[in-house]
């Protein structure tokens, strides 16, 4: 039934529907019929995933369209409870529409982007046997935002035609687009409605995406890294006090460890009073949304986790996920009230603040402000990159935990300085040290993880025999610590391949050439 | 898949063509994606929705798998309603099934590549018992039979049920009637719709004779979207909806 073809048309300023629909009966032979009113809101995750995969989800009050961005052709729909202000996929009904969606947008929620009603009258183009052929719409779109004023866009006109009537859609198009002159539109309509609401088209990015130019002073380019982080902190930090999602606080812990990285990596550039204040507080606030952040990743991964167990036992873990449950909501009331404190709020401001006081201030206790980014970049790539070629040399076989734990932290730094500084260095020197780093960092992460989950279980043991069904959970926890050990001992056998790429000749030299 | 329900008997002038014009077009109004297949030659039901009757390759073609019947698709009226329109050569439609390997199968093979994308499909089958409505037979999951209240007509139904029943092969379509045409100044009528509605799978819904449906021919458009109030239109509403019961339960 989608097959036919659609295109969308802007109509001319000032041109309303019904002064379109006159025109148009001057050309063609057409039925207009009365005008109707839609209102749609338009769905999407935070960051915009359904926009990146060229779709757009529709909600015209009680169902909820998938449908492709462009032509607004349907793929699925599913029936939608009045008033819904945020759905996970999962907690869809299932079928056809969650089908779609689950892979899309994994962990995210799905939340209302911009509302949109519409005045719309169709007008339909008949043949000879006064049979419809193309089916016109003259649209008159008003966005309505959450809050101030209605904001009216630019009149359309969405030309569909009808299966086995390709001809008749031709010849209108090109009328249409011909004589009419009428220009197709810019983007489709939930976009232009979302950026008229103030809002990003597309949602908002967590990633870095900062231009930097190698000559560019170290103290403004610090600054442009920082502002970003800092804009990222702010944007999540609403989704995070509500707990829509686990991605928001997800993003805004990277926000502000990548904001600590940068402060102990290019301390050079800041006046050090100030930045010992700033660090101990970004200290704190990483403190501060920890329990919740390893607590969402534990509940995150036990459906993954449950599946390696027999059918028999995976029932058992009932209580387990219960007490993970509880423990979250918890520490979340912990850590909203942290978040929600005006401790929290001084500092964010007061951090923006010295940002945009930073370049115009004294240098005599900044040494490394002047300086052009990449002699400073450069050094403390070079630095840490050496540093862990050391750490890593010095683990052997039966070296503790905590060396491989170290070594992790060291190789987030140098992640960090590559990421922030990636666009000043030449992407084929970037680009193979970011693969070895990445393959050092994937094994010694795994390790440290199972590390922490098994610990996170056997913590729980004793509060876990305690409950209504305790003793067989606490069996199947064994099962799972086990299992646990045996991927971590895994990660640390391929340790040493790992950092052998890493630390390998060619990439020692060129790291020496590029960086000094 | 969808479900297939083929407008059927033996005899013609029983109100095939306007069932299955108004159910169908009742059931694409309700919101599901709905084929009507116009299987006439004569090709009423592609008049009343304003479609050139007129297949490329015609019949024979389609039913050898020569042609993709997506391609002959038209767009009705409604948007979710498309036609299958009819053909003067689907009056030879024997002929082409027979010269066919499996000659019972034609219709079935034709409506299973666009199974996926309908919920229902109705088809508008020409008044005979011929090689094409044993296809019929094999393609339906519902014969839905238009009855004229009168006894000939209950013996003909009988006699239907009977061969579908001994001489039809397994799976064989669920076989449901109405009574259409129902004039309720006739006392034969009225006495025959007392006794049978809602027993041998008569349903109890009625059509009335009514001059709306008769209309339709000069209208060339679905009672719905002219006399919608009217007691026709109401009567195909209230028999489309006992109908989706049925299929459903």
């Amino acid at each position: 039934m989608n097959t036919a073809p659609r295109t969308e048309l802007l109509l001319p300023g000032g041109v309303d529907a019904s002064t379109a629909a006159e025109r148009l009966a001057e050309h063609l032979a057409v039925v207009t019929q009365r005008a109707q009113r839609t209102d749609r809101t338009f769905w999407d995750t935070f960051d915009g995933r359904l926009h990146a995969a060229g779709l757009a989800l529709v909600d015209t009050g009680s169902r909820l369209a998938l449908t492709d961005a462009q032509t607004y052709a349907e793929h699925a729909a599913a029936d939608l409870p009045r008033g819904l202000r945020r759905v996970a996929a999962v907690d869809l009904p299932p079928g056809a529409l969650r089908e779609r969606l689950e892979p899309i947008v994994e962990m995210r929620v799905l939340e209302p982007t911009v509302r949109v009603r519409s005045r719309l009258l169709p007008v339909n183009v008949l043949d000879d046997l006064g049979k419809i052929v193309v089916r016109l719409h003259a649209e008159e779109p008003t966005v309505l935002p959450a809050e101030g004023e209605k904001i009216a866009l630019r009149a359309r006109l969405n030309v569909a035609g009808v299966r086995g009537y390709d001809a008749d859609y031709e010849r209108v198009l090109a009328l249409l687009t011909g004589d009419l002159d009428l220009q197709p539109v810019a983007q489709p309509l939930h976009d232009e409605a979302v950026a008229a609401a103030g809002r990003a088209v597309g949602g908002t990015s967590s990633k870095l995406r900062v231009a930097l130019t190698p000559d560019m002073r170290a103290d403004a380019a610090a600054v442009a890294v920082l502002r970003r982080l800092l804009e990222i902190i702010e944007a999540n930090l609403p989704g995070t006090l509500t707990g829509a999602d686990t991605e928001y606080l997800h993003d805004l812990r990277v926000a502000v460890r990548r904001s600590r990285a940068l402060q102990r990596e290019l301390r050079g550039v800041f006046p050090p009073e100030p930045l010992r204040v700033f660090r101990a507080e970004f200290r704190e606030l990483q403190i501060l949304t920890g329990p919740t952040r390893d607590l969402d990743v534990q509940l995150l991964d036990f459906p993954d986790l449950v599946a390696t167990l027999p059918a028999q036992t995976a029932a058992s873990v009932a209580p387990l996920r219960a007490l993970l449950e509880q423990r979250l909501a918890a520490e979340r009331a912990t850590m909203v009230r942290g978040l929600r404190s005006a401790r929290t709020r001084t500092l964010l401001d007061n951090w923006r603040d010295f940002l945009d006081a930073l370049v115009a201030s004294a240098e005599d206790e900044r040494p490394d402000a002047a300086r052009p980014i990449s002699d400073v970049a450069g050094e403390r790539i070079g630095k840490v990159y050496r540093r862990m070629v050391r750490m890593g040399r010095a683990i052997e076989a039966d070296s503790p935990a905590e060396a491989l734990h170290d070594l992790r932290k060291k190789g987030k730094e140098l992640r960090y300085l590559l990421e922030f500084f990636a666009s000043i260095y030449p992407a084929e020197v970037i680009k193979p040290m970011v693969a070895t780093l990445k393959g050092l960092q994937d094994v010694l992460g795994r390790f440290q993880d199972r590390e922490v989950q098994a610990d996170a279980l056997r913590a729980l043991g004793d509060e876990i025999a305690a409950l209504e069904g305790g003793a067989a959970a606490l069996m199947t926890m064994g099962v799972l610590v086990q299992r646990l050990s045996e991927e971590q001992a895994q990660a640390r056998e391929q340790f040493a391949e790992r950092f052998a790429q890493f630390a390998a000749k060619p990439q020692r030299r060129l790291v020496r050439q590029i960086f000094g | 898949m969808a479900t297939t329900v083929a407008l059927y008997n033996i005899k013609g002038g029983v109100g095939k063509t306007s069932a299955a014009v108004n159910l169908a077009w009742t059931a694409a109004e309700e919101g599901a994606r709905v084929l009507l297949w116009d299987l006439d030659p004569q090709g009423a039901a592609s008049y009343l929705l304003r479609v050139r009757p007129k297949v490329r390759g015609g019949g024979a073609k389609l039913v050898r798998g020569k042609r993709d019947p997506a391609s002959l698709l038209k767009g009705s009226d409604h948007p979710r309603l498309d036609l299958l329109p009819a053909d003067f050569s689907y009056r030879k439609m024997d002929l082409a099934l027979d010269a066919t390997k499996r000659p019972t199968q034609g219709l079935a093979r034709v409506l299973a590549p666009l199974g996926g994308e309908y919920d229902y499909a109705f088809l508008d089958c020409a008044p005979a018992i011929s090689l094409a409505s044993e296809n019929v037979f094999a393609a339906a999951d519902v014969l839905l039979v238009p009855l004229i209240p009168t006894p000939l007509s209950l013996r003909t139904y009988d006699q239907l049920r009977a061969f579908v029943a001994k001489s039809v092969p397994k799976p064989r379509p669920r076989i449901v009637a109405f009574f259409s045409m129902v004039d309720g100044r006739k006392a034969l009528h009225r006495s025959v719709v007392q006794e049978l509605a809602g027993d041998r799978g008569v349903l109890r819904t009625t059509i009335p004779a009514a001059s709306d449906v008769e209309r339709m021919g000069s209208q060339r458009r679905a009672l719905a979207q002219f006399a919608e109030r009217g007691r026709a239109a109401q009567a195909y509403g209230a028999l489309w909806t006992e109908l989706r019961g049925r299929l459903l339960a």
